[in-house]
């Protein structure tokens, strides 16, 4: 059976090391920058045209825009729109990386790393920390802090609210990443029943057909948890920014 | 199914002329008695119908919700627990703070799990306008 989790090996494509340390230039570098390539030149050559009524391809560019604008408007409001900017592309780098890993054969789904996931969601955690401390200054800690709470249980209170406020990077990036290997894996499978049941003869390669439907009804699963991911990663993403734009809930 | 308010009315004959009083009343009570009926037979398939699709809508997202819930738990616990563990690795109190940091990190998963469930239902609330379809038939036991 083709082991299912030989699809997440990280392989060395160009080897750099720069002062002891390995940043060598591996299959997952090279899907992200397909993935930014991607999205640029999506994004360029949908709106060159820039027409009043716009083409296929504009009217898509449109729709992205005008989805996750309205994601920020009704999560954060209208100040929320000077992190636009950040949270579009948030949205699209982990769309356009879990689209490109559903591709059969050459996919490589960076965001089914932990590393990556860690990486993005601590990047969120530190906007909302210092986006957070500017804005309210020490009143950002209002957040940890709910109102109407008696004096008695505030310290365990605080306690709670601290380390739930540490989770949400941890729980941010592992649900992205547990979601995009458990699908990925979960695909790996039940092909690999199919070409075993191939194998076996033909009384066996008929079976072969239960499998395959399951692989195939797993793909169309896998292509919304894609974009059903990255939209929960963008929505959240707001969410966090609006509490340190708004905190004291 | 006997309709109290379709049985009686005198079946008339309509012949072409202007329809007397009670032909008139006895008319207008079978016109409503057919409106109850239709409301019958189509609302339910209606609802049904609108049921159906919130479901999928809503079941399409199931799956990203539960791994939500999971996640919101596991992670408050695993932050509770290094949190305790570092503190006893610094202080030299080995099991204690990680026992109690352990715990209070499972309370912040409950309160994460709870704030996670009003937005979640916020969220279908918006989506569905409250309309979840109709309450399973309790089958079993009470």
């Amino acid at each position: 059976m083709p082991d299912p989790i030989h699809q997440f090996n990280i392989n060395k494509i160009v080897d750099i090391n720069l002062f002891g340390y390995d940043i060598s230039f591996t299959n997952s570098s090279l899907f992200m920058v397909m993935a930014v390539i991607a999205i640029s030149a999506f994004l360029t050559m949908s709106m060159s045209g820039r027409s009043l009524v716009p083409t296929r391809l504009q009217s898509l560019a449109e729709i992205a825009y005008e989805f996750i604008a309205n994601m920020v408007r009704d999560a954060i409001g209208p100040e929320g729109m000077k992190f636009f900017p950040f949270v579009f592309t948030v949205f699209m780098f982990i769309f356009t990386l879990n689209m490109l890993g559903m591709f059969p054969w050459l996919g490589f789904t960076v965001t089914s790393h932990l590393i990556v996931t860690a990486g993005l969601a601590i990047m969120v955690f530190t906007l909302v920390i210092v986006v957070g401390l500017a804005k309210n200054g020490l009143g950002f800690f209002k957040l940890f802090v709910p109102s109407g709470v008696p004096i008695a249980v505030m310290p365990l209170v605080v306690a709670i609210e601290v380390i739930s406020f540490l989770s949400r990077p941890v729980s941010h990036s592992m649900r992205l990443f547990a979601n995009m290997l458990a699908g990925h894996i979960a695909l790996k499978v039940f092909g690999g029943f199919i070409v075993m049941l191939l194998g076996a003869g033909f009384g066996y390669s008929l079976i072969g057909i239960l499998p395959f439907t399951m692989a195939v009804g797993l793909t169309v699963l896998e292509l919304l948890v894609a974009f059903l991911q990255a939209y929960v990663f963008t929505m959240l993403t707001c969410m966090y920014l609006n509490d340190a734009l708004h905190p004291g809930h | 199914m006997p309709d109290p308010t379709d049985a009686p009315g005198p079946e008339p004959d309509h012949d072409g002329g202007g329809l007397s009083r009670e032909d008139r009343a006895g008319f207008e009570k079978r016109l409503s008695s057919l409106d109850d009926k239709l409301n019958k037979t189509v609302t339910p398939r209606e609802k049904a119908r609108k049921e159906a699709a919130s479901s999928v809508r809503v079941s399409g997202r199931g799956m990203a919700y539960g791994m939500r819930m999971a996640t919101e738990l596991v992670a408050a616990v695993i932050v509770g627990g290094l949190i305790g563990y570092g503190l006893d690795y610094f202080l030299g109190t080995k099991p204690w703070l990680f026992l109690v940091f352990f715990i209070l990190g499972f309370a912040a998963g409950i309160v994460n799990l709870m704030r996670a469930y009003k937005r979640m239902q916020a969220d279908i609330d918006a989506q569905t306008g409250g309309y979840l379809g109709e309450d399973m038939p309790d089958s079993d036991d009470d």
